[in-house]
């Protein structure tokens, strides 16, 4: 369908919505450009554990589509590259991509000796903020492009260790932002999510805390490549937690935080505690919530986890919590049995939503709802895909980022 | 191939290591045609060097002896006639291995013979030349049916869009609002059907046949011989791919007399209720007056081990929307929801919101014990409401049942499951095999006559379906992954799922019609080897009829004569090599991947004397997610035995038994297979291969008896994709394993 | 099946709560934040989620036998945390003013407050029509030659025979009022145990302080003021009663001087009014999320004691600053308003006291 002459579908964001849109219009025959701000694809769920319903690593399905992507000529990967300006033009846009300055060029075979003989350390926002790496490092094990990537501000005056171990010629400390001009036919947005501040939910806790922590934070004390090479120990202590609790919709469904559902978090939260059974079998879960949000057949986790020992579930939105004698405490009603329960646990996870990246910055002028997520143009050429659009869970994303690469080739379609 | 290059990259420390002259001596004597060292292969001076001897014809096929298959694939792919072998010196020997040892040396050197023995053994690929039919047949006129045609028509394919009734719109036809889908989220809006009907009647590239009858689908992807009876007269197409969107129907409320229906005239389902406000009277079918509290019993039969254990996903949405209605339309009507959770993800709570806020809407959280007349000529709806933990009664005049949604589908296997079955009671050999068929047949007998595509497959005549009759997709990240190829299921027949969802996953399906079609045009295989050119290869003169390969594809590839000997279809095929894996006459083979080419790698292992103290094992890993768990595992310095030689596989499904055999009997001491989770979550790509994989396991203990060797010799481990940390332990507990034992007696024959 | 409870959601209820400004109370989902948030709500039985709910069934007979509309004391703690802006608050203030009307002996008189919105006129001027009235018919109305004390202007039998009455009227009202809440109370939830008196001096002893305010966040400044105005009352009604003895026990001549300690008293009474006053005047104009939407109900009862201290302080100031006229005029209106003030005190939001205190004390004694 698409021949060679045909504009490429420019696709912004390659988590798992635009991973997929970019693949399969590529698949289809379309050349498409991918473009990511970060150095690795795969966005959030590069750093889950698993997913549910079936708690299988998303890594899998990333190796999938990585090696789909290694393989077909027709999609070109731009990591760590933005969008800076798009203009509407006959039968498109022209789009400038800025693409942040290549420390590490593609010479880099990820052989790791630079990593070796950094001598600066700093956050590591992969496991967001809960462990440290050297300032060049992997992004995390399994990232793809397997290319280094420095953190250039946290470099030492005049330190150039990096480039000395560098056998390659890849390392270029004195790197310039570059930018590329580009035609494209379609554009899909495909922008994802950023999880809901902890910080603002201090009532609960969050941000105040050592032990309260989000439900993507979770996901890292989960996976082996996380900070604590997948023990789920409390962050204060390093030990295993004897009680874990979750609360839910944690600045969601409030017209406090967000006042969206953000769909996704009562089954995490469900998964989470299956995490936690699975390490620590004597543990106690409990998992206090408005309404249970299970739908379709994902019902059966409900069902599963629901009713395993030692996890239990309390209607009743958790009000507080707070440090108290040897441990955390929430305050709550159960609701069921009208009264209210002062819940001691080692461990709180906080279900926090998501919130649309990039609300109120597009160079393409697109439109959204109040809560910021993104609205289809057609009529110019732009669509949205995934979460940039809903909140909604990994199966529902990439279903409709499906149908966005075909709005995307049938809007290009109409457009040439 | 006839001449192999053979190229060693000593970057990232794999020369500092390795002793790479005898390295590349050790490729020569296997056979190697050339080879060449580079300090950084990867560069563009090696790969300029790999070129070289490409187009200088000195080379054919290549084996790059650096970091692994899965790294660097753009870099070292040429061209599709040139088989490349990646050999992981980085990851599986210098990373994981102590440097400048003897053991490890060796590791490289077999790793390499092995490397050279598979190209050896490797084919370009043949191109297939077919001729493609571009129609996208969709089956079902509904909302997400007449969102797919209008779709793949606007990827510029034709389109026939065939509806079984005499009119387009399916369910939600007669309904004026639906509710929202768009911002703000907070009113009823317009359903789309009527329009979209209109947009797709007036579409020159969609072709509608309405009271249409589908007599048969024979051929596969891009050859769909499609047969059906509309208008009157019988008539016969090609499609390319095929979107079924059949739809739901909603539960048999029938089989809820607990909730009242059917013993009181004035319980009636959302469905009966909708006609009711279309038809703009609402009345009590008791005595035709008006109701003045009309409640709404939700998870009518769903989420409910009598009935649906799942939850339908749009009766919450459906009931507001219902309850709105009613508030503007009967102001004086008081809708009361008795509800167990109300289920509004996303910006549909904030409809949910609306319905509340505008105040006339009572909503009461419990579980509806029965529903019965109250003596007064209302009903009354008996619940154990917990929000003041009470039981209590609430009364009403009406009673709408939220039911839930059944997909309209038709299970392909059980279906051919029963006339397999009722073949043998009337065929069948001995009397308890009569039997046996009879009690399956009696099982299987409520899928008589179920068939809706009534595909011309060995494997039966419509889509295998999951769970709950849903023909969904297996996998989270590939959602539209049916297991037949080019026929893909949409809407809320897939999935429950509301009708916003139905219209994104409609154009989903769509495109992924539209793509196999493309695929097909270009001969490759589509997800998820996307692109892979290799059609498998039936040498049929020796086939034996065994059928295997016909049952266990998981795709549905072949079809069989009447002899039972396979029909290949290649466009239906997905390169996973299951077929290979099963045939005992190892008569199927790839280009680049064959029992011959895995066999010979095997062959090229040297296995030292027993008194040298050496065992050797074969690790045969799934290529998806074994494999890259152990590059992570050598990324992260983790080291493992020395005595393992890992052959990649494209799934554990397509191992064939006599690798094993072959293994054994040359003295390896040992063979692991490394491969997906298998089970109801099975993680395997290809449904079941590691699972058919631990299946054929069971029959190797014949060949291990024939040889006189421990069973515990063998050995199958289920490993994800992220369990990294696990894979070298595994490797390491079963090297120590082998090692307890006494070396394989068969060394040195 | 006919022991089992019949929901019967009150459309007269709902439509009530709506005109009064309860109609958020749809609007909940049931989460229980607030039950959870608040610092008041007992632990065997909190509040004030159960309350909502009951509010958007209509159910008003419950809430109407329910202590804890009373023991909420509107600090806000729930409004500010409610996810769905529910403002329970504010709620269970509006449910409170339909208590008390349904409660209210005799009934016109509770309907007349209730909708003070388009009652006032006859509220606030009944009895300043009744004082004109009052003091021409005995010839007093006029500025008094010589003036300098206000008992030239009403003489002590007049205001004695007004306001005995009136203060038999009210106690008798009050005890009306307060025994059928006593029994709604009485009639469902566990029974109670020990002795009234023994109950309500622990309460009274909470009262003083308002402790119960010291629990909560967004409503803390209010403490300050309804203590200042609690005691600013008591204050002024230990003056009032202190001066009745002096006067006939002692043959006090009035005005007493500036340094009396009765005088002292009195004055420190009316400082505390005007601070708690002007406390809970800044606090309403303050951030309603915190301190609560303010209904006519509601604002009327302030206006009315905001008019009490204005009138008292201005009147006794005006006697020695202003032209008698004025002095007279301010005292005229001073009296009329203490006088509202009285007559609708079992009507008012003034009433909390009354069935605030009944239920703090069937809380003590049902454990």
């Amino acid at each position: 369908m698409n021949d060679q002459d045909s504009l490429p579908v420019l696709v912004v964001g390659a988590g798992v919505s635009g991973i997929t849109a970019a693949l399969e219009a590529a698949e289809t025959g379309a050349s498409v450009v991918l473009v990511e701000r970060q150095p690795y694809v795969g966005g959030r769920v590069a750093g889950f554990y698993h997913y549910f319903p079936k708690m299988c690593p998303p890594s899998c399905g990333l190796e999938i589509n990585v090696q789909r992507l290694e393989r077909n000529p027709r999609v070109r990967v731009l990591t760590e590259t933005r969008v800076s300006a798009a203009e509407q033009v006959d039968g498109g846009w022209r789009v400038t991509l800025e693409r942040a300055p290549a420390y590490v060029t593609e010479a880099c075979t990820g052989c790791g000796e630079c990593s070796k003989v950094c001598p600066v350390s700093v956050v590591d926002e992969f496991n967001h903020g809960m462990s440290s790496s050297p300032a060049i490092r992997l992004s995390h094990p399994q990232a793809w492009p397997q290319r280094f990537v420095i953190e250039r501000a946290a470099c030492a005056d005049g330190c150039e260790a990096c480039v000395q171990s560098c056998a390659y010629d890849a390392i270029h400390l004195d790197a310039t932002v570059t930018t590329e001009e580009l035609q494209v036919g379609s554009v899909v947005l495909a922008t994802g999510w950023q999880p809901y501040p902890l910080e603002k939910l201090s009532e609960l806790g969050g941000g105040v805390l050592p032990d309260v922590i989000s439900n993507v934070q979770m996901e890292r004390l989960a996976s082996p490549s996380g900070p604590t090479a997948g023990q789920i120990l409390c962050p204060s202590t390093g030990q295993p937690p004897r009680r874990v609790a979750f609360v839910q919709c944690a600045g969601s469904r409030d017209v406090n935080h967000l006042p969206y559902c953000s769909g996704i978090c009562c089954l995490a939260s469900l998964k989470h505690a299956q995490y936690v059974k699975d390490q620590h079998p004597d543990t106690e879960v409990s998992i206090f919530y408005i309404d249970r949000r299970t739908p379709g057949r994902n019902e059966d986790v409900l069902t599963r986890i629901g009713d395993m020992d030692g996890v239990r579930l309390v209607k009743g939105k958790v009000g507080k919590v707070e440090a108290g004698d040897g441990g955390l405490v929430l305050t709550v009603e159960d609701v069921e049995a009208g009264r209210k329960l002062h819940e001691q646990a080692d461990l709180v996870v906080l279900a926090t939503g998501m919130v649309p990246t990039g609300n109120g910055e597009s160079p393409f002028g697109i439109a959204r709802d109040e809560d910021g997520f993104a609205l289809d143009d057609f009529d110019r050429g732009l669509v949205v895909a995934g979460v940039a659009r809903r909140p909604t869970d990994v199966a529902a994303a990439v279903r409709d980022a499906t149908g966005s690469a075909a709005r995307a080739l049938a809007a290009a379609e109409r457009g040439a | 191939m006839e001449h192999v290059g053979v190229f060693l990259c000593s970057g990232c420390g794999i020369g500092d290591a390795l002793d790479l002259e005898a390295v590349a001596s050790a490729a020569e004597d296997s056979g190697g045609a050339l080879c060449h060292t580079h300090p950084c292969l990867c560069a563009e001076e090696g790969i300029a060097l790999v070129r070289e001897s490409l187009s200088s014809g000195e080379a054919d096929g290549l084996v790059i002896a650096a970091c692994s298959q899965r790294v660097k694939c753009k870099a070292f792919s040429f061209d599709s006639a040139t088989p490349v072998q990646r050999v992981g010196l980085r990851e599986q020997v210098t990373w994981s291995h102590p440097p400048n040892d003897e053991d490890t040396q060796m590791l490289a050197e077999d790793l390499v013979r092995m490397g050279v023995a598979r190209v050896l053994k490797s084919k370009p690929p043949v191109r297939q030349e077919e001729e493609i039919a571009d129609t996208v047949l969709v089956v079902g006129g509904g909302l997400t049916g007449l969102e797919a045609a209008a779709a793949a028509a606007g990827l510029g394919k034709p389109v026939v869009l065939l509806e079984k009734e005499a009119e387009l719109g399916g369910h939600l036809a007669g309904i004026g609002e639906l509710a929202p889908a768009g911002p703000p989220y907070d009113q009823l809006h317009e359903n789309p059907v009527s329009n979209l009907i209109e947009q797709v009647r007036s579409n020159s590239r969609i072709r509608v046949l309405t009271s249409a009858v589908l007599r048969g689908i024979s051929g596969q992807p891009g050859q769909f011989k499609v047969e059906v009876a509309a208008g009157g007269g019988d008539e016969t197409f090609m499609a390319g791919a095929i979107v079924q969107a059949t739809g739901a129907r909603p539960y048999d409320a029938h089989r809820l007399a607990h909730l009242g229906y059917g013993e009181q005239a004035d319980v009636i389902t959302s469905a009966e209720l909708d006609a009711m406000l279309e038809a703009g009277s609402l009345t009590r079918p008791s005595n035709g007056e008006t109701p003045q509290r009309v409640a709404f019993v939700q998870c009518a039969g769903s989420r409910d081990a009598e009935h649906l254990l799942y939850c339908s996903g749009e009766c919450c949405a459906t009931t507001l929307r219902q309850a709105a209605r009613l508030r503007r339309d009967y102001p004086d009507v008081e809708p009361c929801v008795v509800y167990r959770d109300i289920r509004m993800p996303g910006q549909q709570e904030r409809f949910y919101l609306a319905v509340q806020e505008e105040g006339g809407t009572l909503l009461m959280r419990g579980e509806v014990d029965g529903v019965g007349g109250n003596g007064n000529g209302r009903l009354a709806v008996h619940l154990r409401e917990s929000l003041l933990g009470d039981d209590a009664r609430l009364e009403a005049d009406l009673v709408v049942l939220a039911v839930g949604m059944v997909p309209n589908s038709a299970d392909g296997e059980a279906i051919r499951a029963l006339h397999d079955a009722q073949q043998r009671v009337e065929h069948g050999e001995s009397e308890t095999q009569r039997e046996e068929a009879r009690k399956v047949a009696e099982r299987l007998a409520a899928h008589e006559g179920t068939e809706i595509l009534h595909l011309g497959y060995r494997q039966g005549p419509d889509l295998p379906v999951l769970q709950y009759g849903f023909p969904d997709s297996h996998y989270i990240c590939f959602p539209y992954e049916t297991r037949r190829t080019g026929i893909y299921s949409a809407g809320a027949l897939r999935a429950p799922m509301d009708p916003a969802q139905a219209v994104e996953d409609a154009w989903g399906a769509a495109l992924k019609a539209v793509q196999c079609i493309e695929a097909a045009r270009r001969g490759e295989a589509v997800h998820p080897r996307s692109g892979d050119l290799g059609a498998p290869d039936f040498f049929l003169q020796r086939c034996t009829q065994c059928k295997r390969c016909t049952e266990e594809c998981p795709f549905g590839t072949l079809n069989e004569d009447e002899k039972g000997t396979p029909q290949l279809n290649v466009l239906r095929c997905r390169r996973c090599g299951i077929c290979m894996g099963a045939c005992p006459e190892r008569i199927i083979s790839f280009p680049d991947y064959s029992v011959d080419a895995v066999a010979s790698m095997i062959k090229a292992i040297e296995v030292p004397e027993e008194e040298d103290e050496k065992p050797r094992i074969v690790a045969l890993m799934c290529e998806n997610d074994a494999l890259p768990a152990l590059d992570a595992a050598a990324r992260l310095g983790r080291t493992w035995s020395p005595w393992i030689r890992i052959v990649p596989v494209r799934c554990l499904g397509s191992v064939n038994i006599v690798w094993i055999a072959d293994s054994l009997s040359r003295g390896v001491d040992g063979v692991i297979l490394v491969g997906c989770k298998y089970g109801d979550d099975a993680q395997c790509h290809y449904i079941r291969g590691s699972e058919l994989a631990s299946k054929r396991l069971e029959n190797v203990q014949e060949t291990l008896d024939r040889l006189a060797l421990e069973p515990e010799r063998i050995k199958l481990v289920e490993l994800a994709h992220n369990e990294f940390d696990r894979v070298p332990t595994i490797l390491d507990e079963f090297a120590a394993e082998i090692e307890e034992m006494d070396p394989n007696p068969y060394k040195g024959f | 099946m006919a022991t089992v409870p019949l929901i019967a959601p009150s459309e007269d209820f709902r439509r009530e709560l709506r005109r009064r400004g309860g109609e958020r109370a749809s609007r909940c989902y049931q989460c229980a934040t607030c039950s959870a948030v608040c610092e008041l709500a007992p632990e065997g039985r909190p509040f004030p989620r159960r309350q909502v709910l009951l509010a958007q069934w209509g159910q008003g007979d419950q809430l109407a036998t329910d202590p804890a509309v009373w023991l909420c004391h509107q600090c806000n703690d729930c409004t500010v945390r409610c996810p769905r802006d529910v403002r329970p608050g504010d709620l269970m203030q509006v449910v409170r003013a339909m208590v008390i009307e349904r409660l209210a002996a005799p009934a016109f008189l509770g309907r007349l407050v209730a909708n003070v919105r388009s009652t006032w006129p006859v509220v606030l001027g009944a009895p300043l029509l009744l004082w004109v009235l009052l003091l021409g018919l005995t010839g007093h109305l006029g500025v008094p030659p010589g003036f300098h004390a206000y008992d030239q202007l009403v003489p002590h039998w007049l205001i004695y025979s007004v306001f005995f009455p009136v203060a038999a009227f009210v106690l008798w009202a009050a005890w009306v009022s307060g025994r059928r809440f006593w029994t709604l109370l009485g009639s469902v939830g566990p029974p109670r145990k020990g002795s009234f008196l023994a109950s309500l001096v622990p309460v009274f002893g909470e009262i003083s302080t308002h402790g119960r305010f010291s629990n909560c966040e967004a409503g803390r400044p209010r403490r300050w003021g309804h203590l200042a105005l609690l005691w600013g009352f008591v204050g002024a009604a230990v003056t009032s009663g202190l001066l009745v003895v002096a006067l006939y026990g002692f043959g006090a001549q009035l005005p007493l001087p500036l340094d009396h300690p009765f005088k002292i008293l009195g004055n420190i009474s009316a400082v505390l009014l005007v601070v708690g006053g002007v406390i809970l005047l800044i606090n309403r104009l303050g951030d309603p999320q915190k301190t609560g939407a303010s209904t006519a109900f509601d604002r009327f009862f302030l206006t009315v004691v905001l008019l009490v201290i204005a009138t008292g302080v201005l009147a006794e100031v005006g006697r020695f600053f202003f032209p008698a006229a004025v002095a007279c005029s301010i005292y005229i209106v001073h009296l009329s308003v203490v006088l509202t003030l009285f007559v609708t005190f079992p009507y008012s939001k003034f009433a909390h006291m009354l069935y605030r205190t009944l239920a703090m004390v069937h809380e003590r004694m049902t454990g």
